[in-house]
């Protein structure tokens, strides 16, 4: 199977704040992987340093083979647009929103490419299918939703192109049980040819069983792939 | 006090310190830079427009002669060159004040040096190049005025007054209808939220330069009917653009156009009443604004979106 994601050597922070500790890490394809650990431990780092938004970085990271990581001392998100358009779709934490454009326009955004521009009009239909309550605020403006409605709009614009490895923060942060149980599904009912999944949550039951690899992280270290049984 | 008169001189003065304002608000919101080259594109554009005209100038006549197309060539020569140059202008401060800082650390801090010694160093090359003297551009409107419910009304208010409003539409709708604009508005209400949908800062910075300035190269043709271009006359329309920008809080394009009106009519005020006059305008506009900023820091801002924090 080919490698989406191929993290090796991985060590970043932010200023003297040193958070990664030489993190080799690796998504193949088709694969669902739950990224569970405390608070503070490196799970937002390591999906900050993919999209090169982190303070400075070091360590090989491959997507679909090609090198994007290397060595970095300035410039955090100097080149994450150009990431996002090799095939990386990040939701970050606490939703990426623009609290004045419409959902529809919010939509529009994440079709960044040339085909899913053009095909933006399908493409917001699929969002909807996914996420159904969308469908009838379509026209209201984004920063006046409910958080939950947020994080649905926030993670559709990440499904408005098909990337090959999606990055969701925290889909449940903050939001209630039931909700949250709502948009994880949603994101399991993706197709799985060609993407590769890493979602990091700190509720390992909403994953559990679900995903095909827990890995854990803890003081900016992979803690090995540990089974659901295990954390529970 | 001439009560329309006033209105008349209030709604011209907001017109041309709100292109400087609304070009300064974008900016700031966008990219995060507080552009004091902002001055520096008005004279630059008057120059240029100036000396648009007075090449174009002998051909224009000998072609045309004195007929009213005549006028309208003169007056699309010089608006063209100076919104041409101020657009021109803009991309020179991208390229130096942006591309090559915008990602190291404290770049607001940064870009307002170096965008100030661009000012400068503008400021100096035209007292320099062109000397001290003031020069008159062609009159865009005509001479003469007419009259609105009793008040007279000169061509070069009103021309102003319409072209800044019809300016201002296109503008806002183009950023709220075209694809780039989207793009600059997802970047002025969340950068990071931006560079994830794939919207390069870089390649989307060059655009929202571009417009500011040629903003500013409008601004400048339309002040220069009433006063004379000359090396130091962007700096009080910057300092006004910078007033309204911050009691618009800075990045609200409708708070920066609600605040020129409101200093706009402040200044005509302030020049109105007979014991103060013109010479405490600027005194007004600076005690004004500390007043905003000691009572609303936040000036207009959050009082005129709809969304919640």
């Amino acid at each position: 199977m080919a490698e989406i994601l191929y993290i090796n050597g991985l060590t970043a922070g932010y200023g003297p704040l040193r958070v990664l500790h030489e993190v080799d890490f690796r998504v193949e394809e088709g694969e669902r992987i739950g990224l569970v650990g405390l608070n503070g431990h490196g799970k937002t780092t390591l999906f900050r340093a993919v999209s090169h938004l982190t303070g400075w970085q070091s360590g090989s990271i491959k997507l679909n083979g090609e090198e994007i990581g290397g060595t970095r001392s300035t410039g955090p998100g100097r080149q994450t647009s150009a990431i996002v358009r090799k095939g990386m779709a990040m939701t970050p934490q606490g939703d990426a929103i623009f609290p004045g454009l419409t959902v529809r326009q919010h939509l529009d955004c994440g079709a960044y490419s040339r085909l899913a521009w053009r095909e933006r009009h399908k493409r917001r239909d699929m969002v909807m299918d996914i996420f159904p309550p969308l469908r009838k605020l379509e026209d209201s403006i984004v920063g006046k939703l409910s958080g939950g409605e947020r994080r649905m709009v926030s993670v559709g614009r990440a499904l408005m192109v098909d990337a090959s490895l999606y990055l969701i923060d925290e889909p449940s942060l903050g939001l209630a049980p039931k909700i949250s149980t709502s948009v994880i599904d949603a994101l399991f009912s993706l197709p799985k040819d060609g993407r590769g999944m890493v979602i990091a949550e700190q509720n390992v039951a909403l994953l559990s069983g679900r995903v095909d690899r827990m890995v854990g992280m803890h003081a900016g270290r992979i803690r090995g792939d540990v089974g659901h049984v295990g954390l529970e | 006090m001439d009560i329309l008169g006033t209105v008349i001189h209030a709604l011209n003065l907001a017109a041309i310190y709100g292109l400087m304002a609304i070009g300064i608000s974008i900016l700031w919101s966008s990219i995060g830079m507080i552009n004091m080259a902002h001055g520096a594109t008005f004279a630059a554009s008057g120059y240029a427009a100036w000396l648009a005209a007075s090449a174009a100038k002998p051909a224009i006549t000998a072609v045309l002669g004195k007929t009213l197309l005549a006028k309208f060539a003169m007056a699309g020569v010089t608006i063209g060159a100076g919104v041409f140059a101020g657009a021109l202008f803009g991309a020179i401060i991208y390229l130096l004040a942006f591309l090559t800082i915008h990602d190291k650390p404290n770049f607001a801090v940064r870009s307002l040096i170096v965008t100030l010694a661009i000012n400068l160093a503008t400021v100096q090359l035209l007292l320099w190049y062109f000397g001290p003297r003031q020069r008159g551009l062609p009159k865009l409107f005509g001479f003469g005025k007419f009259e609105i419910f009793g008040a007279p009304v000169r061509y070069d208010q009103a021309g102003a007054i319409l072209s800044t409003a019809l300016v201002l539409a296109l503008v806002l709708v183009w950023l709220k209808v075209s694809r780039k604009g989207l793009e600059i508005r997802a970047m002025m209400q969340n950068p990071e939220g931006a560079v994830l949908s794939g919207i390069s800062v870089r390649w989307t910075a060059l655009p929202v330069t571009m417009l500011t300035g040629a903003l500013a190269g409008l601004a400048a043709i339309l002040l220069s009917q009433t006063i004379f271009v000359s090396p130091t006359s962007g700096a009080l329309p910057l300092i006004k653009g910078l007033i309204i920008a911050l009691l618009g809080g800075l990045g609200s394009v409708p708070g920066a156009v609600v605040g020129a009106v409101i200093v706009g009519f402040l200044e005509a005020i302030v020049g109105a009443i007979p014991f103060l006059g013109q010479r405490y305008v600027l005194f007004a506009s600076f005690i004004f604004i500390i007043a905003v900023l000691i009572v609303r820091p936040r000036g207009l801002g959050g009082l005129l979106d709809e969304t919640r924090e």
